[in-house]
């Protein structure tokens, strides 16, 4: 297992269709380059609940209408830092609102509370979550 | 791995054995299960936990969403759990203070 210095930066891109069995291929490829950076599990659950997180969020019930058709995007990297970018070319609904399907829950807040360096970027025509954990 | 829904009725509650994965895809299997309950007029229900491999926050909101279903029925919802990793996304989210949470099905059935 490289550790350190030692280890070599990777990066790994994943597009799936909007089909919430796709997320766990996602979540796996996430562990799978986390558990490269030589971190220990608990960093390598966090990386896997972030990525899957997202998506899930992307495809979720509480993403929003008409957004049937686009695909969602997740790259995976590190080199001094770990990187999990999900992107979609749509505009996802990131913002919580008590009366939603999720039961008043806040599901953005999860991934809010659980990243440290946690940001989402939007254009007209499409939502970046990028998440990112440093390595040093 | 996949989720799996075990039932059974222990000292007036009905107890639901989770094992696998809550997430986005197979969350709706669990919050069909306790609607069927609730429909069944079981009001007071312990989810065991300890062999979830994984939660997001769709399988929380399942769980919010069961626990208004059996208090608007003067019912109850305790979930077991020991596992750190899913403890720190129900204190995260603020979740942990609206559950009771205890850490394994004999301490919840002695708790009833």
């Amino acid at each position: 297992m490289p550790s350190g210095s030692d280890r070599a930066a990777a990066t790994v891109s994943v597009t799936i269709a909007r089909d919430p069995a796709l997320v766990r291929t996602v979540r796996l490829v996430a562990a799978s380059v986390a558990r490269r950076t030589g971190r220990d599990e608990e960093f390598v659950e966090e990386v896997r609940l972030a990525a899957g997180e997202a998506c899930a969020l992307f495809l979720g019930e509480s993403a929003g209408s008409d957004l049937s058709e686009q695909p969602v995007s997740v790259t995976i990297s590190f080199d001094e830092a770990l990187s999990v970018d999900v992107s979609t070319p749509a505009l996802v609904d990131v913002e919580d609102h008590p009366d939603s399907d999720l039961e008043g829950l806040e599901a953005w807040a999860l991934l809010r509370g659980l990243i440290a360096d946690f940001k989402v970027s939007q254009d007209a025509v499409s939502t970046t979550v990028s998440m990112r954990w440093p390595l040093s | 791995m996949d989720l799996s829904l075990e039932t059974r009725n222990e000292d007036g509650h009905t107890i639901i054995e989770v094992g696998g994965e809550i997430d986005v895809y197979t969350a709706p299997r669990l919050r069909d299960k306790i609607t069927e309950l609730v429909g069944e007029g079981h009001y007071n229900l312990v989810i065991d936990m300890e062999k979830v491999d994984f939660l997001d926050s769709t399988g929380l909101g399942v769980l919010v969403g069961g626990l208004k279903k059996v208090r608007a029925h003067d019912g109850s919802m305790r979930l077991i759990c020991n596992q750190e990793r899913l403890l720190k996304i129900f204190r995260i989210t603020g979740l942990a203070k609206v559950f009771t949470i205890h850490g394994s099905q004999a301490e919840a059935l002695a708790d009833l």
